[in-house]
């Protein structure tokens, strides 16, 4: 083995990106679903620019245009797209700042449990014997329980908050990662490259973070992808449930929550259009993270 | 064989004992439930008594303590809210779930099985790729959005069935059930629907796979070339082949259909032990959440247990596995 074998291992991860690169431009099923994450996500973070109305500013919310069917004038003159809720504020308004904290709380909880279960599984890898043994055996009692009932537990014993949302995802989710990690760690941890570098006598830390990592991380793209769709998901449940995030930062989920109390009445839409959102936002994030399987396992396809 | 069911009991029992420690401390960290027990007016002598009354003045490692005594006796406190013994109030909200859960079942099975099987009978099919398509939109809808549009279609807008709640109850050879009275049907049609909606994916898929795979085996091949009707084929060889794995997944799934329950139960006000424990979230009744936590802990380490079991007794590999770690 000689240190050039090395290196070319390890600029495979590269060569990966690139060929995925590559393969975007030449699938266009998978760039139009990325494209259409890509407008969401710009939705979410522009939503103080594009969004109507402010509906968490008081001064120019009234009571007066509450439960306005879509179309409608409000006092103020803008015209209601999506109608207006019980409070008199905007739907569409609401939307795009719903899912500002629909996707804040995603992605932050995404990440934590990312750095968890990458933290956990190579550890788990690396050192193998009984550590592996004990964090493997904590990790399958955890996905043993279905996520929204852990998810459920945990903010039952937290409390209510967008932080303690965002943990208790964070909880959720780092368990699957870290066995996805762990398995391709260990198929990584039988090459000679790896061999070759523990034969260098480089540092634990070294190997670990050059060699392990980077060649074990692509098995998470795809899964980080599906695991932020589910996390939104469960994030709405949770919220529309009650015990997620606080009303007075609503996500997706709280205002389906809210426009729950109006359904009876006729007031369909104050439901229905976030729902619709929520919806197209993880199916867009689901089909996006479907066509990337399709190319980094192209075994998998149909 | 005893060894290992041994080991794996004492395994579930140690999670089983960690999990309520785990409750119990983290649970007495949020919130004083003193506050919903008494009148916001009464004087602070008055708070000091029920303080005291329900223990807790006491250091969490002495409450936890008297907890565990009398968990060991059956006996899991008293709600906050119903002044009632939560393993009683849980005892009588769990046939509604169970029938819940059980109509779920039913609905998913005689939906999805034919569908899949269709899938794997013709898996180029125009209907099929319709089903594939239809499947990622499946998974991604959220289940208690699709529950709510169910109430606005079918109760606001058709007015054919009722918005909430259990319904008449009718007894049937001793069990109490909604199944058996025309107005418990209706109540009960939308949520087990709902509730089986992402169960029919599953089913679905595993009859698809089982399909492609047995249709592929010598003996329907030979079946066919006895001329046996197609019907007949699918009827008595395809069907019991696939069948076994779909119980299989089924039983362990059960767990999640309690689980999920809550969710549905919520939006249907269905009075069953998941609006029980979401209520008691909501109004800090702590020994409902407690109990209720152990139960659905227990209920899945037991199902756990029970599929590692039938495992290991048809894998020997497994018993080996587990016997170096």
């Amino acid at each position: 083995m000689n240190a050039k074998d090395t290196r070319a291992a390890v600029s495979s991860p590269l060569a990966a990106l690139s060929k995925c690169a590559n393969a975007l431009w030449s699938r266009p099923s998978v760039s139009i679903s990325g494209l259409f994450v890509l407008l969401i996500a710009a939705l979410a973070v522009l939503a103080p620019l594009v969004a109507p109305t402010n509906p968490y500013d008081l001064a120019t919310v009234s009571i007066l245009d509450g439960r306005l069917p879509p179309g409608q004038k409000m006092l103020d003159g803008t015209v209601a797209l999506l109608g207006t809720d019980g409070a008199g504020r905007d739907v569409l308004s609401a939307i795009l700042w719903g899912l500002r904290t629909s996707l804040i709380v995603a992605i932050s909880s995404a990440t934590i449990a990312l750095t968890v279960g990458l933290t956990v599984g190579l550890a788990a890898a690396f050192y193998g014997g009984r550590l592996d043994a004990f964090l493997m055996r904590i990790v399958d009692i955890q996905l043993s329980f279905p996520a929204i009932l852990v998810a459920l537990v945990l903010l039952a014993l937290l409390g209510k908050g967008i932080d303690k949302v965002i943990i208790a995802l964070a909880i959720v989710q780092w368990a699957v990662y870290a066995r996805t990690i762990r398995a391709a760690a260990m198929v990584e941890r039988r090459k000679e490259y790896f061999e070759a570098a523990t034969c260098l006598e480089l540092s634990n830390g070294r190997i670990i973070w050059k060699h392990l990592l980077p060649n074990s991380v692509s098995s998470l793209i795809v899964l980080a992808t599906l695991q932020t769709a589910h996390s939104i998901t469960i994030e709405a449940t949770l919220s529309f449930l009650g015990v997620g995030v606080p009303i007075t930062e609503p996500s997706l989920g709280s205002l389906i929550s809210n426009g729950f109390d109006f359904i009876l009445s006729g007031a369909y839409w104050i439901t229905f259009f976030p729902g619709i959102m929520l919806l197209a936002t993880v199916a867009a994030i689901n089909i996006f993270g479907d066509q990337l399987r399709t190319i980094i396992n192209p075994r998998l396809s149909r | 064989m005893f060894a290992f069911i041994l080991r794996r009991t004492i395994q579930s029992v140690i999670v089983l004992f960690v999990m309520s420690l785990l409750v119990f401390c983290m649970i007495n960290l949020v919130g004083d439930p003193v506050d919903m027990l008494v009148n916001p007016e009464s004087l602070p002598d008055e708070i000091e008594r029920v303080r005291r009354d329900f223990g807790l003045d006491q250091p969490v490692y002495s409450q936890y303590w008297h907890f565990l005594k009398g968990a060991l006796s059956g006996d899991l406190g008293k709600s906050y809210v119903f002044g009632r013994p939560a393993l009683a109030l849980m005892a009588e909200r769990f046939p509604a779930t169970l029938e819940l859960a059980f109509c779920a079942l039913i609905i998913a099975v005689t939906i999805g099985l034919p569908l899949g099987i269709y899938a794997g009978l013709r898996p180029d099919g125009f209907a099929t790729r319709i089903m594939m398509g239809m499947s990622v939109l499946g998974i991604s809808i959220p289940t208690f959005w699709l529950g709510l549009m169910m109430i606005i279609l079918f109760s606001v807008i058709l007015g054919w069935l009722p918005v909430s709640g259990r319904g008449d109850i009718g007894v049937f050879l001793g069990i109490e059930s909604s199944i058996f009275t025309m107005d418990g049907l209706r109540h009960l049609i939308m949520p087990a629907t709902n509730l089986a909606l992402f169960k029919i994916a599953m089913v679905m898929r595993l009859a698809r796979a089982g399909t492609s795979e047995v249709m592929a085996q010598d003996f329907i091949r030979f079946a066919r070339a006895q001329g046996l009707p197609r019907k007949r084929i699918i009827k008595s060889h395809l069907l019991p082949n696939i069948l076994i794995p779909i119980v299989t997944v089924i039983g362990i799934e059960f767990g999640t259909l309690i689980a999920f329950a809550t969710v549905t139960e919520s939006i249907f006000s269905w009075p069953g032990l998941g609006k029980l424990v979401i209520d008691a979230i909501i109004n800090l009744d702590r020994p409902v959440v407690v109990a209720y936590l152990l139960f659905v802990v227990a209920l899945f380490l037991t199902l756990n247990l029970i599929v590692d079991i039938i495992y290991a007794a048809l894998d020997p590999r497994v018993r080996l596995q587990g016997d170096d770690t």
